[in-house]
């Protein structure tokens, strides 16, 4: 049996990415089908169990991305944001899930092609490991 | 006099001019080798308090946000090194009302790590004695009796302690004990180094082996002193139902990661989770390395300044982290 394309969850924000990933979509730039999206107001409201939950709930890999830091549309929503990313990142990975399957980063509304690349180069990276199977979380 | 003796005689000052309704110590527990909280409510009371080192309780979470019974009360407490950087956190947030605190630190000399020396032992201890040199006197029922060294049989975090003396106190039960440069040397975090060297297979296939074992007792979270929102916890909640209450390796894992994160920039490491765990599940494993990662990223030690507010509540614009 091949094995089953990887399932990623993306959560972005409303204002920047989820905007960005739009402006892709209509820029026809080409990207993987893998990344489901979940979009919620503020990267500021995005709690590390949503990436956790995720994780249990068998995503292959998690990507949180938002308003570049003095672009929050909530003016400070992803200053608070990127602390909490950096330490959820590092748990994740004590964790032993491995670094290639947790990413964060900012994509503006207006960098349709930025989004490609990222979710491109991410969907590559979790290929390359492969599903997630037999896991603790 | 005797740190015990100070603790007796700041308990019945309290207790005497009515400047706390209660005060909260250590007694002697159901055997042996287990101290329990005391709650001392009137001054002919106060000599059951005691001062030894099964003392681990951290008594800090009875203060915790809608648990002084009644929650008016004024309240007198004590406080090792570690429990007081729990108060401070609390304070920091404004979670406990300063006001009503009466505080008496206790500087602590390490705390002995009871299971191990229960696990020392075939048969039940009758007894254990504390000489003044820091020498332990163990008996057992058939009478058999082994004397340990106190610093030998010391919890682990405790061999690690950089703050053994109480940050926040009204009053100091006996004088400081040493303390190591702050300055200096920076935190041992040589105790993760074993998990830290596994593979990420190896990672997950551990906790896959640890957390099968938890039952979801909820006693790491409500002994946590910093874990303050527990009548509305994610952790309990089922509408919506964010963490399964099945008990099964996965949900178990997530469940204790919702409660490290959501004391991240609060907790200490005081190790009350750990020690509470009735199927000792080795909780040090995540939480000291979320402080680990914490000093790593902002050389912060949760709970050690009153006027600092917690990492994850404040920002900065020269935060470097992300790309």
């Amino acid at each position: 049996m091949a094995e089953r394309p990887v399932k990623i969850i993306g959560i972005v924000c409303n204002w920047c990415s989820y905007a960005g990933a739009d402006t892709a979509g209509v820029g026809r730039y080409k990207q993987p089908p893998n990344v489901r999206l979940v979009r919620v107001p503020c990267t500021g409201r995005i709690d590390p169990l949503f990436a956790l939950k995720a994780f249990e709930k068998g995503a292959d890999g998690v990507l949180i991305s938002g308003c570049h830091p003095g672009d929050c549309h909530y003016s400070e929503g992803n200053y608070y944001a990127r602390r909490k990313f950096e330490l959820a990142e590092r748990m994740i990975h004590h964790l032993g899930i491995p670094k290639e399957r947790f990413r964060w980063t900012w994509v503006s509304a207006s960098e349709g092609q930025r989004w490609q690349q990222v979710v491109t180069e991410f969907v590559a990276a979790v290929e390359k490991l492969g599903p997630r199977e037999g896991r603790a979380l | 006099m005797s740190r015990q003796d100070h603790i007796r005689e700041f308990a019945a000052q309290a207790l005497s001019e009515g400047r706390v309704d209660y005060f909260i110590g250590w007694k002697e527990g159901f055997n042996p080798s287990e101290v329990i909280p005391a709650f001392v409510k009137e001054v002919a009371q106060v000599d059951q308090l005691l001062w030894n080192p099964l003392c681990h309780h951290n008594l800090v979470t009875f203060l915790k946000r809608n648990m002084p019974d009644p929650p008016e009360a004024k309240i007198g407490v004590c406080v090792k090194g570690c429990d007081s950087r729990t108060l401070v956190a609390l304070l920091q947030e404004q979670l406990v009302d300063r006001e009503r605190l009466y505080v008496v630190g206790v500087p602590c000399d390490g705390i002995m790590d009871r299971r191990r020396l229960e696990k020392e032992f075939a048969e039940e201890i009758v007894d254990i004695a504390f000489s003044e040199k820091g020498q332990v006197v163990v008996t057992t029922r058939s009478g058999e009796k082994r004397e340990f060294d106190q610093q030998a049989v010391l919890l682990d975090m405790c061999t690690r302690c950089r703050y053994p003396n109480p940050l926040y106190a009204d009053d100091m039960a006996g004088p400081a004990v040493p303390e190591p440069d702050r300055e200096e040397s920076q935190p041992d975090w040589s105790d993760l180094a074993d998990y830290e060297a596994l593979s990420d297979d190896g990672k997950q296939e551990l906790l896959a082996r640890i957390y099968a074992t938890c039952v979801r007792c909820f006693a790491c979270i409500n002994v946590c002193p910093v874990c303050v929102c527990w009548d509305r916890c994610v952790n309990r909640s089922r509408q919506p139902e964010l963490v399964s209450q099945k008990v099964e390796t996965k949900s178990n894992l997530l469940f204790q990661m919702v409660h490290m994160f959501h004391v991240a920039g609060r907790c200490p490491s005081c190790g009350a989770c750990d020690r509470a765990c009735p199927v000792e599940i080795p909780l040090y494993l995540l939480h000291r390395k979320m402080n680990k990662e914490l000093y790593d990223m902002f050389g912060f030690e949760p709970g050690t300044k009153l006027d600092e507010k917690p990492v994850f509540q404040v920002f900065n614009l020269a935060d470097q982290f992300g790309d």
